[in-house]
């Protein structure tokens, strides 16, 4: 074997070498990017980002995190309180079940819509739907990583 | 980082092809390799000064797909694609390069200009009938190129620019998809009809299903790309099951699968020529089945570590032992020439693709933009999936391209369009999603405080 057809072979494996130098820091990239996924997880399911609420409470533009089971209403001891003339004591409750969220109407007396439709039992939700319970608009967010 | 290990790795596999080819040590002609890396930076810059904040592995996951493929062009024989421009003849590895810096320049322009989705989200049947429009111009208008008769009609012909609609239009198809999914997820989950064991969405909204089933047979049948055809029908499904988490769909779409593809078996003799050389090609070994035979010898003279670039046999002088070895069997050259290494290698890449952007939906802000970063990833790893398979004999052949190595500007451009987008939804500084549309319909609750 003389020293060009080793030179080359050199290079050949270099070359395979390379790639996988290459992949393998693709790897570590991604297992730092999960990491830091992981590590963040799990704190929030997803929010309730007000978007319209003419009396105020809550806020419009507020950002409200749920909790796996959230009930919403006029009644103190909903976890969402709406001080709207129009939503019930005991109005509508988000659940999370599984991977995806859920809407239950609670006998509410001017319902629960779901972008902009009258919704009766219970409806799966995406995120970005808009629901509206009285006077209040919210749109369900996944929270940023 | 990434980007400089990329740039290294292309300069070894250019010494390595240069000296094999000169017989003695060089490193041939720099040029292309430096304006590839150059460009690569360059977008890689722009990205930083405009502050965007996108993934940072899929620029150098694509462009490592785009040195393999320049590697692999400069090898083959120049002849296989020519153009002049002016006074200037361009072969096969200068015309990759043109092809793959326009590509990447679209990919840059998408990723950092596209900053709010609306112009995707709210046209979604505008696009649908511009990629049906496309389609149709395939089947009016004469067929560039293929003077065969059992050749695929992929081209369309406008003046002198040749490309194939297919390639764009599958960008179109996820973006409807997208549309019409997110928007109709709810509806299509719900179950109301029942048929036998399985219980189906209302009627209604299984037309699309349908609608998609006749436009893959019409692929088919019309433009005899059995490729294309089978590539929109996996990502419609497989969307289909994203969006809804209902089996039955997949169920029920295997079955109309099957029954499509046993009655164009049955119809049309271009279907059964690409069934029956992948069940057996050595029954027409110089004929039908060349190319299969060929492939597979390819995979076996390239063993665990590969002959070295340059040292393989996809070509006897000018003219390569395996007719499509540019576009369809680039797999097959690689792996040839890489060996078995490089070729897992490649599959890994197309994983790392496929990884980056399912992450990337699963962080999207809303539906539409989840559905969308899937569907994006869907096209170019199930396209990789498709003609890798193809090329092994796993599955039957089709005539598709392997996204970003392959020749080929539609193909490139495509696939530029693809990673562009799902570079600008990974971005986190954008828009926040629009209210759902029908937001306008709003009724306000009746006067009654409760």
């Amino acid at each position: 074997m003389d020293a060009f057809t080793l030179t080359l072979w050199i290079v050949r494996i270099t070359f395979v070498i390379l790639l996988y130098l290459f992949f393998a820091a693709l790897l570590r990239a991604l297992w730092r990017d999960l990491r830091t996924t992981v590590a963040t997880a799990g704190r929030s399911l997803g929010r309730l980002v007000v978007v319209t609420s003419p009396e105020g409470r809550p806020p419009a533009g507020a950002s409200i995190p749920l909790d796996a089971i959230t009930s919403l209403g006029r009644d103190v001891n909903n976890s969402i309180t709406m001080e709207d003339s129009f939503v019930s004591a005991e109005h509508a409750v988000l659940t999370f079940r599984g991977r995806a969220w859920y809407l239950e109407d609670r006998g509410s007396t001017n319902g629960t819509y779901v972008n902009g439709q009258r919704v009766a039992g219970v409806v799966p939700l995406g995120y970005g739907d808009e629901l509206q319970f009285g006077q209040v608009r919210l749109r369900l967010e996944r929270v940023p990583a | 980082m990434l980007l400089a290990l990329m740039g290294v790795a292309l300069f070894a596999g250019w010494v390595s092809l240069a000296s094999q080819q000169a017989g003695r040590m060089t490193i041939g002609d720099p040029a292309i390799p430096v304006i590839y890396v150059g460009i690569l930076f360059a977008i890689h810059l722009a990205f930083v000064l405009t502050g965007r904040r996108m993934d940072q592995v899929l620029l150098p996951v694509t462009g490592m797909l785009g040195s393999l493929s320049l590697l692999l062009m400069a090898r083959l024989p120049q002849g296989l694609a020519g153009l002049s421009l002016g006074g200037l003849d361009l072969g096969l590895a200068p015309l990759q390069l043109l092809w793959l810096s326009l590509a990447l320049a679209v990919l840059a322009i998408l990723a950092v200009a596209v900053r709010n989705d609306n112009w995707l989200r709210e046209y979604k049947y505008t696009w649908a009938a511009v990629g049906i429009g496309l389609l149709l111009l395939v089947f009016v208008l004469p067929p560039a190129g293929a003077e065969r008769i059992d050749a695929p009609r992929l081209s369309l012909r406008i003046g002198p620019i040749t490309g194939q609609p297919s390639e764009l239009l599958k960008v179109i198809l996820v973006v409807f998809l997208a549309g019409y999914l997110a928007e109709n997820r709810t509806l299509l989950a719900r179950t109301s009809t029942r048929l036998g064991p399985v219980s189906l969405p209302p009627v209604p909204y299984l037309l699309p299903m349908l609608a998609m089933w006749g436009v893959a047979l019409a692929i088919v049948i019309v433009q005899r790309d059995l490729g294309a055809a089978l590539l929109f029908f996996t990502v419609f499904l497989t969307l289909l099951y994203v969006a809804t988490r209902r089996f039955a769909y997949v169920v029920l779409g295997m079955a109309m699968f099957l029954v499509g593809a046993t009655v164009l078996y049955q119809l049309f003799p271009h279907v059964r020529v690409r069934v029956d050389i992948w069940l057996d090609p050595w029954a027409d070994p110089l004929g039908a089945g060349y190319q299969v035979i060929r492939g597979l010898y390819a995979f076996g003279r390239g063993g665990i570590l590969g002959t070295g670039l340059g040292a393989g046999l996809p070509a006897v002088g000018d003219t390569p032992a395996i007719p499509a070895i540019h576009t369809d069997f680039v797999f097959a050259a690689l792996a040839e020439e890489l060996g078995m290494l490089g070729g897992l290698a490649i599959v890994a890449l197309y994983a790392v693709i496929a990884e980056r952007g399912l992450r990337i939906a699963a962080r999207a802000a809303d539906d539409f933009r989840a559905l969308l970063a899937v569907g994006l990833t869907l096209v170019i790893v199930i396209q990789a999936a498709l003609i890798i398979g193809g090329n092994l004999k796993l599955v039957p052949l089709t005539g598709i391209t392997l996204p970003f190595i392959s020749y080929g500007g539609s193909s490139l451009l495509a696939n530029a369009i693809v990673i562009g987008l799902l570079l600008a939804l990974s971005d986190r500084g954008v828009e926040p999603p629009p209210p759902p549309s029908s937001a306008r319909r709003f009724r306000l609750p009746s006067r009654t405080p409760a």
